[in-house]
Parts: structure tokens; sequence; C-alpha cells
């Protein structure tokens, strides 16, 4: 299943208008209890987090977040779901939910009696909520690639953003030419699979993929090899990141463009609220520019997604208080007031209707459209449990290829197949 | 007859706290080293399996390459830790202001977090804004952005050199409480002789230092093969799986594919080999006194 066209995410796309608003069960009957949120820490979600008093004055339910950095956000999880009972409600990200499925408790009719309308969420990221049929989380935070660009940068160059990976190398070379920047940020170190988001689209985009229907591993194939030859010549032949992108994860990335060595940037649309934060970014607002993730030249455009859930754990004595809260928590006006909050940088969107807004893609130049159309013909990959040692096996591959550790695609592809194959 | 049970019931309570923090995950982390154990499907161990675990581990490349990265990890950072920590106990066993001075600000390294020693390092070593990266490039302009931990062989280095700055400080107290026991008469005696200093060293204070040298190999060699924070901030285990040591290889196994008896058998392997290196040292040290009564 490469290409998500589902009747669902065309219908959604389309309808545009404003989903139904979230109100209070009549006559509090949670009032008393508290809900514990464990979230990962996300600015989206302290925004939530501050506009809580109008939930608690409806409902009479205190709400308590605690937050985990990213990357130590697995392991609380973990304990969550081992030695369970402190949270009432969880944020997971996709990748996460197969082998946390322990964890979360199925919301289905609790969410319907809430009203939440299911058909206002793209189908990329509403497909990470379900397990096995039923309905097991929410998003809540969502994401889809972008070309993020420097503006200044590219115009000293005399270029125009790329539209495809091959423009991308004839671009960065212009800008490493014409000015002390390096052409683009790319992860190639481990954490997480990092450094296999910008991969994958190469991957789609060559006509591999990762597995076939019956799960055996495919990104070996040609395609695969062809993929995985151009990502690592962006460091090792073209030349075209900064030096030590070897070990960049995400936020190395991110840090190189934000201190204005790299001109170019493919990374999660989220990002774009710290580019300009002037507590962490040398970049000012008019300097940074966005486009489609680039496609491989003659092919569709592809783009990765990225998905948090959030969820009601199996282990909750508040359920229903919990499921109110998630009632509350996927409103969409919820999420439109915190995106035009004129205090606050945040772009992330799940809601079809907001991302669609006119007033909310005038105030982000038009990357919530964009979104929409990237969500639309979004790829996606099945996380069964396995998924997180095969992402470990996965991204330990591209980090060999690029450091030099091993130098030939072929047999480290065909290794990483073996390891996958052999995972009991 | 109450006096003699008193001692008894005072050690109760040191040995519940033993017990339940010790023993009994001890105990269970051995047990469950022999069933399937998948956390992703059930929140309690699973069937025995028997070695299974065991056996499974002796073919996984994964594991033994992780073995060989600890070995070579272990084997830098344990010779240079006892080798510096001796030189610099050398040169500060003597006594003066400087002298005290430096013993103070020695202790710094030591009371750093490992995790926070790992993350300083990694950006003190980025090419592009590292001050140790970008200082070695103004002083060697052929050093200028390396990526120092982008290299397999040079990430290695730095986590190596990571943990000989992070234990050298108490080694080199140890070393300093050593020499301090040291007869300072043979010493002068050979002075007057007429050896020289090095002479001196190798031939009189490194054979009497002979049981502080070997308590700190084999501690340092145990703290070696426990190392896990570094290699987390640091380096992930990467760039590949060049700085993979089997003490992350576990966390991983454990905690991000969830096998916990597989896990659980790789741990227990681990603690075999400091067990090990646990006992012959104690063999060397009894027989060291035997000789030394004989």
């Amino acid at each position: 299943m490469k290409i998500l066209t589902s009747a669902i995410a065309i219908a959604a796309s389309l309808y545009g208008a404003q989903a139904l608003a979230w109100e209070a069960t009549e006559g509090r009957p949670f009032e008393g209890q508290t809900v514990n949120v464990l979230a990962v820490k996300s600015s989206q979600f302290e925004a939530h987090e501050a506009r809580l008093a109008e939930f608690e004055e409806a409902t009479g339910i205190d709400v308590v977040y605690d937050y985990v950095p990213f990357p130590n956000m697995k392991e609380a999880l973990t304990t969550e779901m081992v030695a369970g009972g402190d949270y009432d409600v969880v944020s997971v990200m996709d990748q996460w939910v197969h082998s946390l499925q322990m964890l979360m408790e199925p919301i289905g009719p609790g969410i319907e009696a809430q009203g939440t309308d299911l058909s206002d969420f793209p189908a990329a990221h509403l497909r990470h909520g379900m397990l096995d049929g039923e309905l097991i989380g929410l998003p809540v935070r969502g994401h889809v690639q972008l070309m993020f660009y420097r503006t200044d940068i590219l115009e000293k160059a005399g270029v125009t953003p790329p539209q495809t990976w091959e423009e991308m190398v004839t671009v960065a070379k212009a800008i490493q030419e014409n000015t002390d920047a390096a052409g683009v940020a790319l992860p190639y170190g481990k954490l997480n699979g990092q450094n296999l988001m910008v991969w994958m689209n190469l991957l789609w985009g060559n006509g591999g993929d990762l597995f076939d229907a019956d799960g055996n591993a495919i990104f070996n194939s040609a395609e695969g090899v062809a993929a995985t030859e151009t990502y690592i010549s962006y460091l090792t032949e073209e030349e075209i990141v900064p030096a030590g992108s070897a070990v960049f994860v995400e936020q190395d990335a991110v840090t190189s463009f934000k201190q204005g060595n790299s001109a170019m940037l493919p990374v999660w649309w989220w990002v774009r609220s710290q580019l300009s934060d002037p507590e962490q970014s040398t970049l000012t607002a008019d300097q940074i520019g966005f486009t489609a993730l680039p496609s491989v030249a003659g092919a569709d455009r592809t783009t990765f997604t990225n998905t948090w859930i959030f969820g009601v754990t199996a282990e909750s004595d508040n359920k229903d208080a919990a499921t109110e809260f998630l009632g509350w928590l996927t409103d969409p006006a919820l999420e439109r007031d915190v995106l035009m909050d004129p205090d606050l940088s945040e772009v992330v969107a799940v809601h079809m209707s907001n991302l669609t807004d006119a007033e909310v893609n005038e105030r982000w130049g038009g990357m919530h459209q964009a979104a929409a159309d990237a969500l639309a013909t979004a790829d996606g990959v099945e996380f069964g449990d396995n998924w997180p040692r095969i992402v470990l096996i996965l991204e330990t591959a591209i980090s060999s290829l690029a450091s030099g550790e091993a130098t030939d695609v072929k047999a480290v592809l065909d290794a990483a197949a073996e390891d996958i194959a052999a995972i009991r | 007859m109450k006096d003699r049970l008193l001692p008894y019931w005072l050690l109760i309570p040191a040995f519940i706290i033993v017990l339940a923090t010790t023993i009994y995950p001890l105990a269970y982390s051995f047990i469950t080293s022999f069933r399937a154990w998948d956390l992703t499907k059930s929140r309690r161990p699973e069937g025995f399996v028997g070695l299974d675990n065991y056996i499974y581990a002796t073919g996984e490349s994964q594991f033994l390459n992780s073995l060989w990265v600890t070995f070579i990890f272990v084997i830098t950072s344990v010779i240079l830790t006892v080798i510096l920590a001796m030189a610099l106990a050398l040169l500060l066993r003597r006594k003066g202001p400087m002298h005290t001075f430096t013993r103070i600000i020695l202790i710094l390294p030591f009371a750093m977090s490992p995790a926070l020693i790992g993350v300083s390092y990694r950006f003190m070593f980025n090419p592009e804004f590292g001050v140790i990266a970008n200082g070695l490039g103004a002083v060697f302009p052929a050093l200028q952005g390396v990526p120092w931990l982008a290299d397999p062989n040079l990430a290695m280095g730095i986590l190596v050199l990571t943990d000989v700055w992070h234990w050298t400080p108490y080694m080199t107290f140890m070393c300093l409480g050593g020499l301090a026991s040291i007869p300072r008469e043979t010493e002068e005696a050979a002075r007057i002789d007429g050896a020289s200093n090095l002479r001196i060293i190798f031939g009189i204070i490194l054979p009497q230092m002979r049981g502080v040298i070997l308590v700190m190999a084999v501690l340092k060699t145990i703290f070696a093969l426990k190392m896990f924070d570094q290699v987390v901030t640091l380096t992930g285990g990467g760039p590949g799986t060049s700085t993979e040591t089997l003490a992350y290889f576990i966390f991983n196994v454990g905690f991000r594919w969830f096998d916990m008896g597989y896990a659980s058998a790789l741990a227990w392997i681990l603690t075999a080999i400091m067990m090990f290196i646990s006992i012959w040292y104690v063999r060397m040290l009894l027989s060291e006194r035997k000789m030394a009564t004989a």
C-alpha cells in the first residue's frame, strides 16, 4: 500500500468546514476526579496545558501534566506499561503504538459519546490511533516533512528552492560556491530512526519500499540500493552537508540551520516554530522559506508522516474522566486557538478543517495547505511489534555507510535484511 | 543471651534492604534469563526455554560485535587510566599550596555526572561550534572541520578519553594513598646511592605499589565493563556499531526491543565476566600474601 488515497482523506480535505466544538458531559459526572497526563515535552502541549482552566471549569476535573523529553519518552512509557497506574492519559508516538499495545485502552465508544468528528482527521494520522481495528488513541500532534530554506542565501547564490532531489544537489553546490553555508543539513546519526526519515522518501521515490505484502524486507532491492547510494552520496561524494553530519541527529541538523551554517533543511514542519525563535535561533522570520519536500525526478511526491496520539491507559482508574479530557484535547477549536495565538509560534495541526482554514494559512504563509496536500499523498509504514528493533537495524546500517565503517551499500542492506528476518 | 543476638537484630534492616534491592532482582533476572519474555505481549515472563537465550547470543553478530567493542574499550581505558593516575600521583605527592589546590580541583571530573560528560564532549567536538574541535583546528589547520565523532576510530578514542578523564582523579587519589604508605627511607637510600628518578620509580616505587595498581586495574575494569551513560549521550553506539558496548547493547535489547529474557541472559553473561575478573583478582591477591608471609 504505497499511496494513501482513502476516501476519508479526500473527503475531509474537500470538506474544509469547521468540525463541531466539544461540549462537556451534562451534569459534570466526573467532578472531583484528577486526570494525570504523561506527555512528551512540547511547546504545543504546554499551550494546551495553559488553556486547561476552561476544561476544568466546565467539568470539575483536575488535569495534571507531566512532561518527559523525547529521548526518554519511550522508557517512561515502558515503565508506565510495566509498573502501571500513575497516569490516565499518555502521548505515544506512532512507531511505538504496537510495541506499547498493553498500555492502551480502546476508546471508540467513549470518543463517540464525546461527539468527536473522526472524519476531520487525515487518514494518514488517524490510522496510527487504530490497533487491530479498534480506536486506541486520537492524533493530537502530527507532522509532514517540508523543505525549509534560507531565502537570503538562496537569493545570494542565485538559485531557487529545489523541486527534486537532483535539483537539491545543484542548488546546494551553488550555495557552497557563493556563500559560507553548507548546502543542506541532513541527519545520518542514530537516534530513534531519525536518519531514516529523509531516506525513506528517496526509497519510495525510487520505486522501492521497506517490506512486501508478506512482510519480507525489500529495501535491499536495486531501487533500495539506488536510494541509499543517493542519500549517502550527499555526504561522501557530493559533500553538500555540514562536516560532522555523519553523526548528526535531527536536532543537530536543525541547530546547524538555526545557527546559519546550513542553507536548506528537510525536516518535520513543527520545527518552523523554533527556526525564528530569538531564544534559540539567529534567524528572523523573513529569512525562512519553505517548499514541499523534493521528489525524485519523474516520480510522485511522497512524504513520511509522524503522528503522536493521546490515549487512555488500560490501568487508569479514571477512564471516563480521561476520555472526557481527550474529547476536549482533540477539539479543533482548541487547536485553532493555539494556531492563531499571536504570542505563540505553534504550527502543528491535525484537523483538516484547520489545515485548510484561510486565516490559518494566511498567518503561516500557506504552510498548512501545503501540509494538507502532502497528507493526501503521504506514504505510511505498518509499524508492527518489532518496529523498534527494525528501526535500530536500519538506522545502524545507514550510520555505518555514512561513517565509512562500511562502504558496500548492497552488502550492508542485505545484512540488515538478514538481521530483520532473524528477529525472533 | 540478649547481648549475643543484638548484633544480628541490628543487621536485619540492612539485610532486608540488600535482599530487596540486590538479591531479589539478581535472582529474578537469573530465572528470567531462562524464560521467553516479550514485553510487548505480556507483563510477566512466559515459558521456560532453557539455555536458548544464551545459545542465541553466541551466534548473534551484534552481541559478538558488542563483546569486541567492549574489549577494546576496557583495555584502552584501563591502561590509560592506570598510567595517567600513577603519573599524576607521583607529581602530586609532594606538599605545597599548588599541589593542594590541584588535588582539590582534580576531583571535579569525578564529581560530574557521566551523562553530562557525554553531552558536554559531544558539543565540544562538534565541528561547527565545538570548542575542542575548533581549538584543535586553530592550532593545527589540517584538523579544521574533522568530523571527530563521525569516524569509528576517532569516536572510540573520544569515548575512551571521556572515561579516562572521568575516572583518573579517583584512581589518582588511590595512588596517593598507596604512595603515602611507602617508606621514604628506601627512596632516600636509593638517592644517596645515585639512583635516578626514573630508576627509583621503576625499581622501588612501582614494585611496592603493585597491590594498589592491581586493585586499581580490577576496579577500573569493572567500571569500564559497566560504562553506559557516555555511550548514550556521546555516540548512541555509533557511528554504525563502532561504540556499541555490551552494556548499551543489553539496554537496547531490554528497553528498545523489549526482549527481556534475552536481555537478562546478556546481563548475566556480563556479570559472569565481571565475576571471573573479581575471582582472578582475589586469587592473585591471596597468592601475593602467601608469598609475602612465606
